[in-house]
């Protein structure tokens, strides 16, 4: 089956303001509706990585990106890309759950509202499928209107994935989505990434080996910056081409 | 602690503390807790004692007009010694409330401003910039508000209110009669310079508690930064938001020389804002030289212990809203 790329980075650079060198000429594609994680020690740069994917970098001043990051054709870390609508393209999924100060419902629909949808119908539709797809809706039907704030902490990263999911986005972005959560939690939302691989394509952040082995298709190893192997999960656990990602996968450091 | 008298805690607390403290601490360390805790609880006793001598020297006054029946009469007349609150009261409610109504939308502005739109290069120069505006003393103000802002406000603001506003039904009531400059609404536009400052401060400190990662994911479905300002930002830091315009209440409520420039001291009720009229503040500032008779004096005195009463419940329910605020955003 051959895979078809999604978004690739090609001889991407990343500086922090004040020149830190945070991202080293990285190639690396992302296929589509697959799972690519992005492995490696703390610092290594694997989430500035994936914050270069939506621009997010862009929100803090003296950032800059070199190099490109193609998506459907387009260099979308160009100027004149429209970073609104390609956020809502390419949504992300945070270290911890961030629901907004608003209802359940508001929460999902958010996103939609600021698409310009305003139809009860389709609004409470909508709602509806994207919690359905975040395996949430069975835990919240009945608790719509209250804050979201009440939901528990798994409860609330599920509801952050509907809310991802709400927009129909290509590609959604997980940093480290269940490093603040119990096993419990962690399990269904691996469960539901797997799951979510049918529609989107993944990339996702962990410090977790494992996770990367359970859930992914494809694995990148990054260290200070730079990415050093990037290959399918299976040959990255067993079979690591470099000797620094076989050090590290098997835990002589890290 | 269940001493009825207040005074009475104070003590067994300070009996308390200090046989904990003899416990431990070596005869320095016992000292310097001693000292410390000797000027803290003269905080304590400062403003039981203020209140003290307030409510005996409104004695006269309470027990001539009753407490309630003074703040309601609506009369303040030395040659028949008939004294009420209602018009000093009706004139701080009246100029404060104005007040905040100008200031907390530039403030808020502000505050967004330089929390989510200005770069680094241009919060320095407007945070000093706020911080001057707070730390020039009233009576500048006053003075300012005098020769520079009354004549403009009688000149072009005040004509040009009552050209379009004053032609509205109901609204137009506030408008009425001819512009003076010293008037209540100069008076409002003072003190709403006066405390910009203040709340553009304390919103702009609660909207940096907004965590950032909460409007990073709003950014993240698509959001501008009208709307991650205006959905997330916003609620998130309302209580503490909230909390800065009740300590700015608290601080127009007892504003006396910016006032009292511009004010004209004339004890009336009247539905438009182009008349003279009084606060407590400015009451109590032009009056007690003038106050020859006891029932004056005391009077004056019921006046401050009002004023007094006002800003502790002001300042009461700003202390508890940013309390709620803070354990808000501590979950």
């Amino acid at each position: 089956m051959a895979e078809i790329v999604d978004i690739e980075a090609k001889g991407l650079n990343f500086y922090y303001s004040g020149n830190v060198h945070a991202i080293k000429d990285v190639n690396i594609a992302a296929y589509k509706k697959k799972v690519t994680a992005l492995i490696g020690p703390s610092g290594c740069g694997k989430t500035t990585l994936l914050r270069c994917y939506n621009r997010m970098h862009d929100l803090y001043p003296k950032n800059r990106y070199e190099g490109e990051v193609i998506f459907e054709g387009r260099n979308i870390l160009s100027k004149d890309v429209d970073i609104i609508s390609l956020r809502s393209r390419i949504g992300m999924v945070f270290q911890k759950p961030t629901p907004f100060p608003m209802s359940v419902f508001d929460n999902i629909a958010y996103g939609l509202r600021l698409k310009g949808i305003k139809s009860r119908g389709e609004l409470s539709e909508r709602v509806e499928k994207a919690l359905r797809n975040a395996a949430i809706w069975d835990e919240v039907f009945g608790k719509l209107n209250v804050s979201a704030y009440e939901l528990s902490g798994g409860q609330q990263q599920r509801l952050c994935i509907a809310r991802a999911l709400a927009v129909e986005p290509e590609i959604i972005l997980f940093d480290e989505p269940t490093s603040a959560l119990d096993p419990i939690s962690t399990g269904k939302i691996e469960e539901l990434i797997v799951e979510l691989k049918k529609n989107v394509t993944i990339i996702i952040v962990t410090h977790n080996m494992q996770q990367a082995a359970r859930i992914s298709d494809w694995t990148g190893f990054m260290m200070l910056g730079e990415l050093i192997e990037f290959d399918k999960t299976e040959k990255i656990f067993t079979a690591p081409t470099e000797k620094l990602t076989e050090d590290y996968i098997t835990g002589r450091f890290g | 602690m269940a001493g009825a008298c207040p005074c009475h805690s104070i003590f067994l607390i300070a009996e308390r503390y200090e046989t904990l403290v003899i416990q431990k601490k070596n005869p320095i360390d016992l000292l310097f807790s001693v000292i410390t805790a000797g000027a803290s609880f003269m905080v304590i006793l400062l403003v039981i004692g203020i209140f003290a001598i307030l409510l005996k020297e409104s004695s006269l006054s309470i027990g001539k007009f009753g407490f309630i029946k003074f703040i309601v009469t609506n009369e303040w007349n030395p040659v028949t010694e008939l004294f009420g609150a209602a018009a000093s009261i009706y004139g701080t409610m009246v100029t404060t409330a104005i007040a905040l109504i100008i200031a907390i939308p530039i403030a808020i502005g502000i505050a967004v401003f330089v929390t989510e739109i200005a770069t680094d290069f241009l919060k320095g120069p407007i945070g000093a910039a706020i911080e001057l505006l707070a730390a020039i003393p009233s009576i500048i103000y006053g003075m300012w508000g005098l020769f520079t802002v009354a004549p403009i406000m009688t000149k072009y603001i005040e004509p040009a209110l009552q050209k379009s506003l004053g032609l509205v039904p109901l609204i137009g009531m506030l408008f009425q009669g001819t512009p003076m400059g010293i008037d209540l609404l100069t008076a409002s536009v003072i003190l709403s310079i006066m405390i910009i400052p203040f709340t553009a401060s304390i919103s702009r400190d609660a909207f940096n508690l907004t965590p950032a990662v909460v409007k990073e994911s709003a950014y993240a479905v698509g959001a501008t930064q009208w709307e991650v300002v205006r959905d997330v930002v916003l609620p998130y830091s309302k209580m503490g938001v909230f909390g800065g315009i009740v300590l700015s209440l608290g601080r127009a409520l007892g504003e006396t020389m910016a006032v009292a420039f511009v004010l004209g001291n004339n004890h009336q009720i009247t539905s438009s804002l182009f008349s003279a009229a009084a606060t407590i503040t400015v009451t109590l500032a032009n009056e007690f030289t003038e106050a020859d008779k006891d029932i004056y004096l005391s009077s004056l005195f019921h006046l401050a212990l009002v004023l007094f009463m006002m800003s502790f419940i002001v300042l009461a329910a700003a202390k508890f809203l940013l309390f709620k605020a803070e354990r808000k955003i501590n979950r």
